[in-house]
């Protein structure tokens, strides 16, 4: 009996506890039980949820992208630009996700043909790309001149806002890509062991560069959706967006050494944190302690993660 | 002889792990001065019964006796403290360090927290002429040669005052006369007194390094006596517990005359000058072995004809094709590898049997919406009971399979891809006796069926019990060309060192 239930336990494990976390919210928290309170943590994660899926794709492929959080910076900069000077929404929608594709694809080429480690490569063209957002802005807020580009992210359909929607979206076809394609097979493969996969014909440079490249477009998207959000964008060189999705994809429970993971991993690694803070904020606890005890989770995560799979062995 | 003194004795020693029972009720004694072999298939419980004589695992019942008194150990720096040390079958070395700083890692002399470099050499240099293990003393340990490695591995053993040396499969990585070498370094080690356990699967080694052989099956010990009153065959009914007679399953017939050439490789050159000017022919339905040291360019041939290498001149034709020289186009005509190392260049350990199977095939399962699982399930299924994968279920990790069925979950790989020229690396490598014979008739079946097959091995028996025909490398170049009553050892043997160039035969 234990033994069947434990292997099922350590691989659903995060699922589990994000449903328990669930539970006890709703069993000892006033106002948790809302459809308000829903709506606004999915629309909160939106942005997030986005850029995630497709991180966790990358890091399966053995990559690791940090420069996801330039491009949610600077992404919006460009797109509100566009947006100011030609008032069309749909073309700085495209301009911003391109702006992600062009400088994953960059990653992409750095880390495959110069062979230059993702964490290293991805920190710096974070600074250049962060650089491009100074100058694009000449260094001041940009807000929307239409009513087009808040609509992206705030038109509500059947209570769900827009955001939350291209996110489910964005989560589906990430999902869909790596646990039923072609391709998918690849990125596991790739990750796992990139010899062996070279050996069984799988064109691991060709595949690592497509998942930055993703993974750019995507963390484009999800500055498009949040600066939509927020009506406006900012330049700055503020790393912090993408430590939260790096935790998303961790506390999921995919390896960063690579090889394994699955989308639906950092979805719940991604609502495991947000209801976490939920909870904090409904009970109105202090954010820097919230900060301390979100680090502890993290860590813990971490630490039972690598714990079974060395029990495991 | 000497009569020897019992060092570490193990008594009554049983040991599971969770369903597994991996110890029973073992006792057996490791003398001092003496070469103990220790033989047995994979899983037998011959590194469990080592991790218990280093502290590496803790005995469920029984226990140690160390010169005479009863000896507890909870860790393996336990074990090192009284002179019981391994040697791992991965080395533990650290390649960006040099040979000093390996052998007096963590033993170095120092003043306060400063390293004492002269003192700590002059050490090592006292080593090494004490028991004549020469190292290049000013290399960087991973740019060494692995036998040098292992000396530098066994340097450090010597340095604390081992008196019990465990090797674990010492040779697995070391070219025939580097495993000669080593195996004098044993024997001399003995001679200093020190007890030495020798795993191997190289029975012939253990035969000619140890005094005594411990016989090990199913967690148990078959028996422990002189080394010279076992044969080779003695041990492998020890080992299987069954009459085998012979490992090798009757050869396929020969292709005649008439059978269509599958694989043409003409004056192909390496870029990377790892081999040069190799010309070779394999019909349909033939075995043809590529025999040689390790480093005499085999698998770099191997690696050229599937694409995964460069080459600098000549072709490659599958059929009446010309290869384009890359994996993709390989695979595309019919040309199947099971690599060398199933670890490094074959499997992703942890994803399933399944996706392990499929990965070169997937175009063939493209469905609406991806992968029709079903569909491929189906075929890895069948693929995998073709050669007689055993596992819990196609979604099972691979890593959780024996080594044996490890190298059949490749073998199947190759199959789902229908090759006409399979090309096998190494395919016996580490893998027990009883899965060996299900790999030659793997192979067997294959030339059965018209496959060609290139059998790239460093084990000449194994050449010469499955092979129609032989070629031979030596530097990057073949050498020698053997079929039919002239593939015998000695002849394979001469042509591989170069010592009195025989009927050097190239092929037209």
């Amino acid at each position: 009996m234990m033994a069947r239930v434990l292997p099922a336990a350590r691989r659903y494990g995060i699922a589990v506890v994000t449903v328990a976390l669930f539970a006890l919210l709703a069993a000892t928290t006033d106002g948790f039980l809302s459809q308000a309170n829903f709506r606004n943590i999915l629309d909160q994660q939106s942005a997030l949820l986005i850029a995630a899926s497709f991180a966790t794709i990358t890091m399966i492929a053995g990559g690791f992208d940090i420069s996801a959080a330039s491009v949610y910076v600077v992404a919006p900069l460009f797109a509100l630009r566009v947006e100011n000077s030609t008032g069309n929404v749909v073309l700085a929608v495209a301009v911003g996700v391109a702006v992600g594709l062009v400088v994953g694809v960059a990653n992409g080429l750095v880390v495959t043909a110069l062979k230059v480690n993702s964490f290293i490569a991805t920190l710096a063209t974070s600074f250049m790309v962060f650089g491009a957002g100074f100058l694009i802005s000449d260094r001041s807020v940009l807000r929307a001149s239409t009513d087009a580009y808040p609509a992206i992210a705030r038109t509500r359909w059947w209570g769900i806002t827009t955001g939350a929607w291209i996110a489910a979206a964005v989560v589906a076809v990430a999902w869909v890509l790596l646990s039923r394609s072609r391709f998918g097979r690849h990125v596991y493969a790739a990750g796992g062991n990139a010899e062996a996969a070279r050996l069984a014909g799988v064109p691991v440079a060709r595949v690592k560069t497509i998942c930055f490249a993703m993974a750019g477009a995507a963390a484009g998207l999800a500055g498009v959706v949040s600066s939509s959000r927020s009506l406006s964008a900012l330049p700055s060189d503020d790393f912090s967006f993408v430590f939260g999705v790096i935790a998303a994809v961790v506390v999921g429970g995919t390896s960063i050494a690579g090889g394994e993971g699955a989308v639906w991993r950092t979805i719940a690694g991604a609502f495991f944190i947000a209801l976490m803070i939920n909870g904090f904020n409904l009970h109105q606890i202090d954010p820097i302690w919230q900060r301390v005890i979100q680090g502890a989770v993290i860590l813990a995560a971490v630490a039972i993660d690598s714990w079974t799979q060395r029990r495991s062995q | 002889m000497k009569s020897a003194e019992a060092l570490l004795a193990v008594r009554n020693v049983s040991k599971r792990f969770g369903a597994t029972h991996a110890l029973k009720d073992v006792s057996v004694t490791f003398e001092a001065g003496r070469v103990h072999g220790l033989v047995g298939e994979n899983g037998a419980g011959k590194s469990t019964l080592c991790g218990v004589a280093l502290g590496v695992h803790n005995p469920d019942s029984g226990g140690l006796v160390l010169g005479g008194s009863p000896l507890r150990l909870d860790s393996p720096a336990q074990g090192a403290a009284h002179g019981l040390v391994g040697v791992a079958q991965e080395l533990s070395l650290l390649p960006a360090m040099g040979v000093v700083d390996n052998v007096v890692l963590g033993s170095e002399e120092h003043w306060g927290p400063f390293v004492k470099h002269r003192a700590n050499r002059r050490r090592v240099e006292a080593l090494i002429a004490e028991h004549g293990l020469e190292v290049p003393l000013d290399a960087r340990t991973g740019s060494l040669p692995v036998a040098d490695q292992q000396k530098v591995e066994i340097l450090r053993a010597l340095g604390r005052e081992s008196r019990l040396v465990v090797l674990d499969e010492p040779t697995a990585r070391l070219a025939s006369h580097e495993a000669a070498d080593l195996c004098s370094t044993v024997r001399e080690l003995a001679k200093q007194g020190v007890a030495v356990v020798y795993v191997s699967h190289f029975l012939n080694e253990v035969l000619s390094v140890a005094d005594t052989v411990t016989v090990m099956r199913d967690g148990r010990i078959v028996r422990t006596g002189p080394a010279e009153a076992e044969t080779h065959e003695s041990l492998v009914e020890g080992m299987t517990g069954r009459h085998i007679g012979e490992i090798f399953p009757p050869k396929p017939p020969a292709p005649g005359g008439d059978a269509g050439v599958v694989l043409r490789v003409r004056d192909l050159c390496s870029a990377g000058g790892e081999f040069s000017d190799v010309s070779f022919d394999i019909r349909a339905g033939e075995i043809l072995g590529l025999a040689g040291l390790v480093g005499a360019g085999r698998s770099d041939v191997a690696h050229a004809i599937y694409g995964a290498s460069r080459v600098a001149s000549g072709s490659v034709e599958v059929g009446d094709r010309r290869l384009s020289g890359t994996v993709e186009d390989a695979l595309a005509n019919g040309v199947g590898l099971i690599p060398e190392s199933r670890r490094d260049q074959g499997l992703m350990a942890r994803r399933p049997v399944r996706d392990n199977t499929t990965l070169p095939h997937l175009r063939r399962f493209r469905g609406w919406l991806g992968i029709r699982t079903g569909r491929e399930q189906t075929a890895a299924g069948q693929a995998c009971d073709h050669v007689g994968v055993r596992a819990e279920s196609m979604l099972a990790p691979v890593e959780a399979l024996s080594g044996g069925n490890q190298q059949k979950v490749l073998f199947a790989r190759a199959i789902l891809g229908e090759p006409r020229l399979l090309i096998a690396d190494e395919p016996t490598r580490g893998v027990d006796v009883g899965s060996k014979r299900a790999i030659y008739e793997a192979l067997n079946a294959m030339a059965r069926s018209d496959c060609a097959v290139l059998l790239v091995s460093s084990e000449l028996e194994e050449v010469i019990g499955t092979c129609h025909r032989a070629l031979v490398m030596r530097s990057g170049r073949i050498v020698a060309e053997y079929a039919g009553a002239d593939m015998v050892d000695a002849n394979l043997l001469a042509a591989a060192f170069g010592a009195g160039e025989t009927t050097a035969a190239r092929p037209r």
